[in-house]
């Protein structure tokens, strides 16, 4: 009762938008301010209850999208923010997606400085040196995918030059993952050797403020003949509360890291290969049994359009723990550790057909060494440039309860969304 | 006086001999249209809208600036196109490095999630945003994709028959282009597919003259299977502008070249 009622509001925000194409459309001031955004209530839902969770849907969202952006000059202010209400934490809540400005100076550097989404890198939902936040407790619960990039307050550097291009993003104070606190979705912990929903829900330690605990991410990329090359580097932590302080309380350990990657077209598709290294820069042996080990992360991808509007792709990623003697070794529950070369397929298929008007997207994850999988069937409808409605599941599985997928098991649900643009 | 009537009597000579002259060599007829249709001036810029209509007369529409610069005559070219509506597609941005002696690199940017999307070289002639024109309309086919012979030439046209070299990268089996023989615009295509049937046809409605080149500024793509259609319209179009090579790079994705997409003032 506390959410459907508001569903009411939406049809009030309509207005009819099926006038004729006349010429006015053309005039329409290129600097006039243009509002917009969306409506949009999401239901998601488990398939079967968690015994740990008593609320049993999984997304109660109803959103209204407002953005904008504004040119002066050479600058340009952007904005995009979140209002509504969500059910599963019983709270209204506004959220800045975006509110940034963006400078050029001289020919080729250009500054965007203020809260904003980034992504670089060339996996496809699989991520090596893209160590930007990523709300993944929006991505499993069904919300559109655009969520699963949370924003971070940075300011970023870009100097373009025909030789290389640099990118310098600083992000002063770490932006953590939204990671699994046990309030939507319970999760495995190796203490308690089995999945828990703590209350009150988990809440890591961030790191101290300063300067040195600060984000430095850089990215040097060049196109040469429709092939392109990048290398990075990133000062900062992981991204997920991985590690424990002495009094066993979830933090994040401190992380560099190095990679390249390299994407190109080959046959009828596109290649890519990217490769990273993290070293946890306070286990440098890997016998901190508190911290987590370095890792070598490596990706190969191939994606081509295997028949019109049907498209396939597949990647196979590899993380290997370093030092995994030394882990397992000092480890009070070896068991539940990873494996020192954890393989990862995934599979993505795409169709559309109608122009677009209807998408049918399968993407699955299987582990071959976890024995675990997630697959993400969606499908989405576009009824006109207003109105769509997308349906989808994330459905997860495995043998053994601590992996990455199967300890989301009890969490496998099915979601529908309707949003309304305008 | 005299300097200007002597331009005028020139051009009346040139167009008129222009039109009587008869062409019979198809690949020359061809790469002559190529040029009047995709190649006008070093580089241009135009403000397109479309309206999308499906069977049902149900429409969407979209908006865009497209930026386009040529490193050759018939040669290599790049394209940049910004979208402005509707609302959910807005500061998309779609790069095209045209190739001639291999598949174009394309790209797409996705502002919610900052992502770089790279098109694969196959994803061609599936619908452009949803419309009823292809990615492959928006940047023109590579004429050394098929093989042309004349069906007819009458007063008006020239009328060519287009073979694909690869039948199986296409949906169709053949297409037959009516070309201006004064303009070389090709002003009606229809496309047939391998069960004999024609199912699709672009119509050129509207030519205007800008900055001396003869320019479609309004044509159709009709479904004639499903009884679809899309409109298309060009306006704020202006040749010569100018363009940097720097305008088409990864740049422009995450930010728009705002100077460059300004409509022009006239």
């Amino acid at each position: 009762m506390k959410f459907w009622p508001l569903l009411l509001l939406l049809p009030v925000a309509l207005h009819a938008q099926d006038d004729m194409w006349d010429d006015d459309a053309w005039d329409d001031d290129d600097q006039k301010t243009v509002w917009s955004g969306y409506l949009e209530a999401a239901l998601g839902t488990r398939f079967d209850h968690d015994p740990l969770i008593d609320e049993r849907n999984t997304l109660e969202d109803l959103r209204w999208r407002v953005e904008s952006e504004w040119q002066r000059g050479r600058a340009r202010i952007g904005f995009k923010a979140d209002a509504g209400y969500d059910g599963i934490e019983d709270d209204w809540d506004a959220d800045i997606r975006d509110l940034t400005v963006a400078m050029s100076f001289g020919d080729n550097v250009d500054i965007k400085l203020g809260r904003q989404v980034q992504t670089w890198g060339t996996g496809d939902l699989v991520f090596l040196n893209d160590l930007f936040p990523k709300d993944f407790v929006s991505f499993f619960a069904g919300r559109h995918d655009e969520y699963l990039k949370a924003p971070g307050n940075a300011i970023r550097v870009t100097r373009f030059s025909p030789s290389v291009n640099v990118d310098f993003v600083w992000t002063p104070v770490f932006e953590p993952d939204v990671y699994l606190t046990g309030e939507r979705f319970s999760f495995f912990s190796p203490l308690a050797g089995t999945n828990v929903a703590p209350e009150p829900p988990l809440a890591a330690d961030d790191p101290d403020r300063s300067f040195a605990n600060g984000e430095f991410a850089l990215r040097l990329f060049r196109t040469i003949a429709g092939r392109e090359y990048a290398l990075y580097a990133y000062h900062g932590f992981f991204k997920q509360p991985t590690a424990l302080t002495p009094s066993l309380q979830a933090t994040f350990a401190p992380m560099t890291s190095l990679g390249a990657s390299l994407r190109r077209p080959v046959g009828p598709g596109v290649f890519n290969a990217e490769l990273s290294y993290y070293l946890s820069r306070d286990d440098r042996s890997g016998n901190d049994p508190l911290l987590p080990n370095g890792q070598l992360r490596f990706l190969a991808g191939y994606e081509w359009e295997a028949k019109p509007n049907f498209a396939v792709a597949f990647q196979y990623y590899l993380e290997s723990t370093l030092d995994h003697d030394e882990l397992i070794d000092n480890s009070p529950n070896p068991q539940f550790e990873p494996d020192e070369h954890r393989h990862l397929l995934t599979n993505r298929l795409t169709y559309r057909a109608g122009r677009d008007k209807h998408t049918w997207s399968l993407f699955t994850f299987y582990s071959p060494s976890d024995s675990d999988f997630y697959l993400r069937p969606v499908y989405s409808y576009r009824h006109s440039d207003q109105w769509s409605v997308t349906a989808g599941a994330n459905l997860f599985g495995g043998d053994n309860d601590h992996t990455f997928f199967k300890q989301l098991a009890d969490a496998s649900n099915a979601y529908l969304r309707i949003r309304y643009q305008y | 006086m005299i300097a200007r009537f002597s331009i005028m009597l020139t051009a009346l000579i040139f167009t008129t001999g222009a039109a009587a002259e008869v062409l019979t060599d198809a690949d020359e007829v061809i790469a002559r249209a190529d040029l009047a249709a995709y190649y006008a001036g070093a580089d241009g810029r135009s403000d397109v809208r479309m309206i999308i209509s499906d069977s049902q007369g149900r429409q969407q529409r979209r908006q865009f600036t497209v930026l386009r610069r040529d490193l050759a005559d018939a040669g290599d070219q790049q394209f940049l196109v910004v979208f402005s509506q509707p609302s959910d597609v807005r500061n998309t941005v779609f790069l095209v490095d045209k190739h001639m002696d291999r598949d174009d690199d394309r790209w797409l940017y996705l502002p919610g999630l900052d992502l770089v999307k790279r098109i694969s070289a196959g994803d061609k002639r599936t619908s452009f945003v949803g419309a009823h024109y292809f990615y492959e309309d928006v940047s023109g086919r590579r004429p050394s994709d098929d093989t042309h012979e004349f069906v007819e030439t009458n007063d008006d046209f020239y009328v060519l028959k287009h073979t694909p070299i690869d039948p199986l990268s296409v949906e169709f089996t053949s297409y037959v282009t009516w070309i201006d023989r004064e303009t070389f615009l090709p002003m009606k295509i229809e496309y047939t597919n391998a069960a004999g049937d024609l199912y699709r046809r672009v119509e050129v409605s509207e030519v205007e003259d800008i900055d001396g080149h003869p320019t479609v500024t309004s044509s159709r793509v009709s479904d004639l299977l499903t009884g679809g259609k899309t409109d298309m319209q060009f306006r704020y179009i202006k040749y010569d502008v100018g363009l940097p090579e720097t305008v088409f790079t990864e740049r422009s994705l995450r930010n728009p070249p705002h100077d460059w997409l300004q409509r022009p003032e006239r």
